[in-house]
């Protein structure tokens, strides 16, 4: 007698009937935000997915066509929650090259700061959000902790702990407080002190190993032709990287190299990160080494009454989970023609869900959506 | 074997065991783990070691059953609206609302958004909200330490108001969800494409 | 595949008889017509631009006319081309590009959800994000998101003070 045969799922696939609607999300505790997935199931296995989306939709995209240019800046970095400044600074750059202007070094370097800290943040998110969905807690809990550290940084340079809008058009809003930048560097010797810990307890993890093995595979070309970014195509194999590529802020004076990894599955991707936090501190400890002396803002007259000629720009940043793009149409006026976000969650949100889900069993799906990063917020707009 | 001899009496023994089922109460609250915005950023830190929630006793809960505290972390769009209710009538009573940021008050930034609701307590009874955008943890922990002191004072009944005026709740609900026309007038305007066979004419 | 510069690449456009401009060292604009942006669409993936970034409308309600735009890079160029088509106002209606990109489909849906523009050749233009929704689309110009707002939730300038 063949004993899988009489496995619930082997019964239920004879049985059309027995399909079912399971509601994944938006009310889940391994769903990242209010998002959610309507899959259609056989047992525990998946047969086709549906994504739920839109309980984010805030009409961001509208909503910048009524307000200032400057007073935009406040509405952009709710676009990620957990990463905000790369939104800004997208922003920023936009208006910049529109303007045609180019912003003083030392406010540069700042932003190169924030955006790095920021990734940090949204890193250790990702790490306590792999410990999450897999029900091992410990990481989770340590990481919050961690990510406090970085938050008191922004609290005092920008006087927020979540949303900073530290980034304005022309450079940024004022110059970082005496002694923060040693305190900066003591804080990443804290972090970089904690690395060995989240290795022994999650990276170096053979119950991890075995979970996050082989789940969620993405080809090399696959990465490349359906639009995934950052970490989730670097992790394929694909050496590209919005730093490198199309230098912003004050990467081009930074020492990196792009990382690399030829696996392409959960696991590959948890690594990544986990390398790339690295990388982040080592930058960020770069940056604090050079920054010159000098302004950090250019005058552009009354910024409540910014007026940016016509014409149109798209520009895009690296951020923790991708390529976050600003296309921006300016018709003169004191208000933005038209705003579009190019978010990095859509690709590995919608598409990669259909592909990949069906072959999924339902305890895999909360962790493959952490190992791809996606941030629903960035996809509802 | 209580002897109860008179109303008064029995009024004094009810005020009397309430008092001391409110104080269990207050001190075991589980709070429903539904992020429905960005607030939820903060739920983290308030939850785990930094300011860590669970020394008053409060505990995250995965589903609205055995829940007590919905958490309404910020701005809600007409779905989330739809879900919050279905999760907040699943709930079982005494159940409180805490609403999170400006925008649950008056819309916040998003007051001209076309898909975010402006005033969260037109929806639902809204027990406790929080200023700011977003709070901060020790504001949450604040509001939370409060609402402990509304349970024992047996003041926080926000959800009797629900069955009490379902009425005016049930209308702004409808409002939003029940089949309905174009709002503006202007939807007039929208192009509908017909699929032509054989090419464009 | 050697690199190309914007120039080079602009005088290629050129010669296949599409416009464009130069916005940076890394970035140019082009303009399309709307019966073959399909053709040199794929022309540009076979050259190399095979990272589509994104979809987005634009309403140019002046001119009567939406525009499509389709951002584009490649890696191995490392150029990004804003690739613009417009079709008129009246009849919005264009050419999908999911056979050439699959996630297409879902920037198409989120396109047409929030211009009214028709994708033909798309089959699932359905709703991604609004729900209950008999309004005109709420990224054209012509729809006013306060006064809908307002008869709706009842929102109120400045908080209904002042």
């Amino acid at each position: 007698m063949n004993f899988n045969s009489y496995s619930l799922t082997k019964i239920a696939k004879e049985d059309k009937d027995t399909t079912y609607d399971l509601f994944f999300g938006p009310n889940h505790p391994g769903m990242h935000g209010n998002f959610g997935y309507v899959l259609d199931m056989v047992g525990t296995e998946i047969n086709s997915v549906r994504p739920n989306a839109g309980q984010l939709h805030r009409g961001f995209e509208k909503l910048m066509e009524q307000r200032g240019w400057v007073q935009n800046l406040t509405l952009v970095p709710r676009i990620c929650v957990m990463d905000p400044d790369p939104n800004e600074v997208a922003y920023c750059m936009s208006v910049e090259r529109i303007m045609g202007v180019e912003i003083p070094e030392r406010a540069k370097y700042l932003r190169t700061i924030t955006l790095e800290m920021s990734r940090l943040t949204a890193y250790l998110l990702a790490i306590g959000g792999f410990g999450g969905t897999l029900g091992h807690y410990t990481p989770t809990h340590w990481s919050t902790a961690d990510r406090d550290l970085i938050m008191d940084m922004f609290e005092w340079l920008t006087g927020g702990r979540v949303y900073h809008i530290y980034n304005i058009p022309g450079g940024v809003r004022s110059d970082a407080p005496e002694g923060f930048f040693d305190k900066l560097l003591e804080v990443m010797d804290a972090l970089e002190a904690r690395l060995p810990d989240y290795d022994s307890i999650l990276f170096e993890n053979p119950i991890v190993h075995k979970r996050l093995k082989g789940l969620g595979y993405v080809s090399k070309e696959d990465a490349r032709k359906t639009g995934l970014s950052g970490p989730n195509l670097r992790a394929s194999g694909n050496a590209y990287d919005v730093r490198k590529d199309v230098p912003y802020a004050a990467y081009p004076y930074l020492d990196f190299e792009i990382i690399t990894q030829e696996g392409g599955d959960a696991l590959t991707r948890a690594l990544q990160i986990r390398l790339e936090y690295e990388q982040t501190i080592n930058l960020i400890r770069q940056a604090v080494k050079k920054i010159p002396e000098g302004d950090v803002r250019l005058n552009l007259g009354l910024l409540g009454n910014l007026k940016v000629q016509a014409g149109e720009a798209y520009e895009k940043v690296e951020s923790s989970k991708g390529e976050f793009g600003y296309y921006i149409v300016s018709d003169g006026g004191t208000k933005p023609y038209r705003v579009s976000v190019r978010g990095p969650s859509l690709p590995a949100g919608f598409l990669w869900a259909q592909k990949h889900l069906p072959t999924m069993k339902i305890d895999d799906v909360a962790a493959w959506m952490g190992s791809l990063s996606i941030c629903p917020p960035d996809f509802d707009k | 074997m209580f002897n109860i001899n008179s109303l008064e009496q029995q009024d004094n023994q009810d005020k009397l065991w309430d008092k001391v089922i409110n104080y269990f109460r207050k001190r075991s609250l589980w709070m429903l783990h539904y992020c429905t915005g960005c607030g939820a950023m903060e739920l983290p830190p308030v939850m785990t070691s930094r300011w860590d929630m669970e020394r008053f006793g409060i505990g995250p809960m995965a589903t609205p059953r055995q829940a007590d505290i919905l958490l309404i972390t910020g701005y809600s769009s007409v779905r989330t609206m739809k879900r919050i209710i279905r999760t907040y009538e699943q709930m079982p009573e005494p159940k409180w609302v805490l609403a999170f940021g400006s925008c649950t008050v008056n819309g916040g930034m998003y007051w001209d958004s076309y898909n975010v609701i402006n005033n969260l307590g037109e929806y639902i009874p809204v027990d406790i909200t929080i200023a700011g955008c977003m709070p901060r943890p020790e504001a949450i922990l604040d509001s939370m330490l409060k609402l402990m002191d509304m349970i024992q004072a047996g003041e926080a009944k926000a959800f009797r108001k629900y069955k009490e005026n379902y009425a005016y709740y049930k209308a702004n609900q409808d409002r939003l969800f029940m089949e309905r026309g174009p709002v503006l007038e202007s939807a007039a305007l929208r192009y509908v494409h017909e699929e032509t066979e054989g090419g464009e004419a | 595949m050697n690199r190309i510069t914007v120039e080079t690449l602009l005088q290629d456009l050129a010669s296949r008889g599409l416009n464009g401009e130069k916005i940076s060292e890394q970035q140019i604009k082009v303009f399309a017509s709307k019966d073959n942006f399909v053709n040199h669409l794929h022309y540009l993936q076979t050259i190399g631009f095979e990272h589509l970034a994104n979809i987005n409308g634009v309403d140019y309600i002046a001119e009567n006319e939406f525009e499509v735009v389709y951002q584009v890079y490649s890696y191995e160029h490392k150029i990004h081309i804003v690739f613009k088509v417009r079709i008129p106002r009246e009849k919005p209606v264009i050419l999908t590009v999911v056979t050439l990109w699959e996630q297409a489909q879902f920037y198409e849906q989120e396109v047409h959800e929030f211009y009214g523009i028709y994708f033909e050749g798309n089959k699932d233009l359905s709703h991604l994000f609004l729900e209950n929704w008999n309004d005109l689309p709420p990224l054209r110009k012509d729809f006013n998101t306060e006064e809908f707002s307002e008869k709706l939730f009842g929102s109120k300038r400045h908080g209904g003070g002042k």
